[in-house]
């Protein structure tokens, strides 16, 4: 066995990642490793890769017990790691991507790049015989990228584990079969490759065995032959075949988001949702599905030519998040550093900036004072229950829990009609996960109409009244009342791809 | 406690020093009332473009158009009193032609998303451009009308006027910065552009005040120029782009975290005049004088940085 993981854990922050995983690689196979966002795929690769160190649990390397403390360790082990943000320099051609950060072969002191091209060559010519070696990466395709990388991995000797996370997530079908051909080369020669995918018809042609993880878990593993869908979408799913607590039934209210005929998606298409007052709509969905851009044209972060959005009967343009703001609608991002808090002002100041008009001394002057923006930040720290040494300390310095609700307290004191959630509670722990979700509800309870997009399948099932499923940028299912099944709404969320092998 | 009193005044106690520093070496001449007030009149120019420096550095953005709109408006306020305008409609053509530069460097910076070192430097140019052809690439004299010399020069109640200049445009960009929203707003987008834009805060029109307003201030400073020596040279601001800069990033490790601000920014420009002055004084040359400013600057800004590492 040239890789066994036994009963790995690992927590962040009293978020539990990884709950006890089991993984066995063998030698010269392609290994796929399946699960739901956020099931623990990446902190697993990470543990394998030296860059998180695991609580509990133990890695064993043909058969002897390994703490890999580091990417070097990892490296000397033989493994090598192909991520989904391909790091590749532009102007460099395949070759001169191939010795970023290696020795350079040298004649003298003159890099010699004949000696550069006959090391490329060897391991081209066995993953990827017809890969331009001398075009910049910049004018290369994404899956001639993924290739050079493959080459890269494999051009140092001792290459014997290569981890490939989602490699044809961007890929045509064509790249994508060149890709396969690929893997099944490197297995050929005795390479083990874990293949992380989505794509669940790739994983049963080119993968010998399978590990399913759910919630941290290995939950399903064996070999591929003899395997069906329907068995792998059942072990990551992992629910019940029913919903569990069905949240508050709600009296449909006036409808207060209308999108209509809105342009969306690579194929085209179009998007046309109504979301009501009072109503939670659950938006679920792969990485890469859809859902966050989605919210940002509805919020008006992004650009859209044709198509409507309407808040209560009055039309918005697209681009002008400030006129959204006036007509009642909120919405927390999903990255809550990138995209959400002002790191550098103080947690007063992120409180207010939405709207600064709430932190005068006079209505009618245009002046921000002190005391009102501390009083604000307090009574919204009341009610929320942040926990905060001061006003005027730093975001930063909260729990991630405590920063998460400062987004939601950002549009405290308004009337929200409408609001728009993109992971509301990713990267929480319990307990702020239950006090957001109580927010949530709250909100809808005083007629907000929600937009929820989430990758958390509790999460989902847990507030939404109405779900909508989303893969590559088209909406697969609707689904209200006793149809939010955890199996249905996973199967549709996979709908995409199988639209796209088949073709 | 003691070393975070440090981090945020670091700089402060470092002018102190260096005043009592000059007062010891060279008695009855440095530390008289006289020489400070001097002082003060000799930082003003450099520091209204300094605080017209933070309101875009606030933003998060660098505008290298400074210097040249400096020379642009005391070119253009010759150009217009010699063609018989007014004095203050001609301040005011000046200002609002400055500003429309700015106004385009914030909007290419902001709109288009060019890097705003690139975009401002092109601007810069242009500017400069505009202002050889306005000059015809000659020293501008005469045809100032009688009286405009006054605003820059003599004294107003007890004071040099360009001191009264520099204190009235501080106080104003001090409460445009910390007291109204839009100062907030420009925080907010320096601090974190996408944050504060999915928080319903408008990029374009804010930043583009921003460079307006930071180009007019700059533009003030040429007409001062002109008005304190009486003609205006194509290339007379060319000074003031990098020692602004300094007074600005010497600020920034005053009173606030990082962060471009009003009060900082005086305290920046004081130190670069107090050393000038006091060098000076001292009969140190010119030279000698630009190797210490420039040895205090990266000192301020390391200590921060050793600090903030520890």
């Amino acid at each position: 066995m040239l890789l066994e993981v036994r009963h790995l854990g690992k927590r962040f922050d009293g978020v539990r990642a990884l709950d006890g995983v089991d993984l066995s690689v063998v030698a010269g196979s392609v290994h796929g490793l399946l699960g739901e966002n956020g099931a623990g795929k990446s902190t697993l690769i990470k543990t394998l890769s030296g860059l998180v160190t695991p609580d509990s649990g133990e890695i064993r390397v043909d058969g002897a017990l390994r703490g890999i403390a580091g990417v070097r360790e990892a490296e000397a082990l033989g493994f090598r790691f192909i991520h989904q943000e391909l790091s590749l320099v532009p102007h460099f051609t395949a070759v001169e991507n191939c010795f970023v950060g290696r020795p350079y072969p040298r004649r003298g002191p003159v890099i010699d790049r004949a000696a550069m091209r006959a090391r490329v060559e060897p391991a081209a010519r066995l993953v990827a015989p017809d890969l331009p070696l001398d075009l910049p990466a910049g004018r290369m395709t994404t899956g001639q990228k993924q290739l050079v990388e493959i080459v890269r991995a494999l051009m140092t000797d001792g290459a014997r584990l290569i981890v490939m996370d989602e490699p044809t997530a961007s890929l045509s079908d064509g790249e994508a079969e060149r890709l396969h051909r690929a893997v099944r080369a490197l297995a050929a020669q005795g390479v083990a490759v874990i293949f992380i995918s989505h794509r669940l018809d790739e994983v049963l042609a080119i993968c010998d065995r399978y590990t399913v993880l759910r919630n941290g878990r290995t939950t399903g593993t064996g070999g591929i032959v003899g395997t069906t869908r329907a068995d792998l979408i059942r072990l990551m799913s992992g629910h019940e075949e029913r919903r569990p607590a069905p949240s508050a039934p709600v009296a449909p209210g006036r409808p207060v988001l209308e999108l209509s005929d809105l342009p969306f998606g690579p194929s085209g298409g179009s998007v046309s949702l109504t979301v009501r007052e009072g109503e939670i709509v659950g938006l679920y969905g792969l990485v890469g599905a859809g859902r966050s851009s989605l919210l940002k044209l509805v919020w008006g972060a992004r650009h859209h030519a044709g198509g409507r959005i309407r808040i209560d009967d009055v039309e918005l343009a697209p681009g002008r998040i400030d006129r959204r703001i006036a007509a009642g609608a909120a919405y927390v991002p999903e990255d809550r550093r990138g995209e959400g808090l002002v790191t550098q002002r103080s947690i007063a100041d992120n409180l207010a900036i939405a709207d600064l008009s709430a932190v005068r001394t006079h209505a009618r002057l245009p002046v921000a004072s002190a005391r009102m923006l501390s009083a604000r930040a307090m009574a919204i720290r009341d009610q929320l229950s942040i926990k905060m040494a001061s006003p005027w300390a730093k975001p930063l310095t909260l729990s991630g829990g405590n920063q998460q609700k400062l987004l939601f307290g950002r549009w405290s004191g308004r009337k929200i009609r409408l609001l728009i959630l993109d992971e509301p509670s990713r990267g929480v722990d319990v307990g702020a996960k239950a006090e957001i979700h109580a927010i949530v509800r709250q909100l809808a309870a005083q007629g907000a109409a929600v937009l929820m997009a989430t990758s958390d399948m509790d999460e989902l099932l847990a507030l939404s009244s109405r779900v909508l499923v989303m893969a590559g940028g088209v909406m697969t299912a609707e689904l209200a009342g006793d149809d939010i099944v955890p199996k249905t709404i996973v199967a549709a969320a996979f709908a995409h791809s199988d639209r796209k092998e088949q073709r | 406690m003691m070393s975070d009193l440090f981090g945020k005044y670091g700089t402060l106690f470092a002018l102190i020093l260096i005043v009592a520093a000059f007062a010891v070496a060279s008695p009855g001449a440095f530390g008289t009332p006289g020489n400070l007030i001097n002082i003060t009149q000799q930082m003003s120019l450099l520091a209204i473009v300094s605080v017209g420096v933070t309101l875009v550095m606030a933003a998060g953005e660098f505008d290298l158009a400074t210097a040249s709109l400096v020379s642009f408006g005391g070119i253009l306020v010759m150009v217009l009193f010699a063609a018989g305008v007014p004095a203050p409609l001609a301040f005011v053509i000046v200002l609002m032609a400055a500003g429309c530069f700015g106004a385009f460097s914030g909007f290419i910076v902001s709109h288009f998303q060019v890097l705003s070192f690139v975009a401002t430097l092109a601007v810069g140019t242009i500017v400069g451009g505009v202002t050889f052809m306005l000059s015809d690439g000659a020293t501008l004299f005469g045809g100032m009308p009688p009286g405009v010399r006054d605003i820059a020069r003599g004294w107003t109640f007890g004071l040099p006027t360009l001191t009264w200049w520099m204190i009235g445009v501080s106080v104003a960009a001090w409460l445009l910065l910390d007291k109204i929203e839009f100062g907030r707003r420009l925080y907010a987008i320096g601090g974190n552009r996408e944050a504060a834009r999915l928080a319903g805060v408008r990029i374009v029109p804010n930043t583009m005040a921003a460079f307006a307003l930071s180009a007019m201030l700059a533009a003030l400073v040429g007409m001062l120029l002109t008005g304190r020596i009486g003609s205006a040279n194509p290339t007379g601001g060319g000074g003031y782009l990098l020692t602004a800069y300094a007074a600005v990033f010497l600020g920034m490790t005053v009173f606030r975290d990082g962060e471009a601000n009003v009060p900082g920014t005086l305290v920046g420009a004081t130190i670069i005049a107090v050393i000038s002055n006091g060098l000076t004084i001292l009969g140190v040359s010119t030279f000698l004088q630009d190797i210490i400013t420039g040895s205090i600057i990266l000192a301020a800004v390391l200590v921060r940085r050793i600090g903030k590492a520890k």
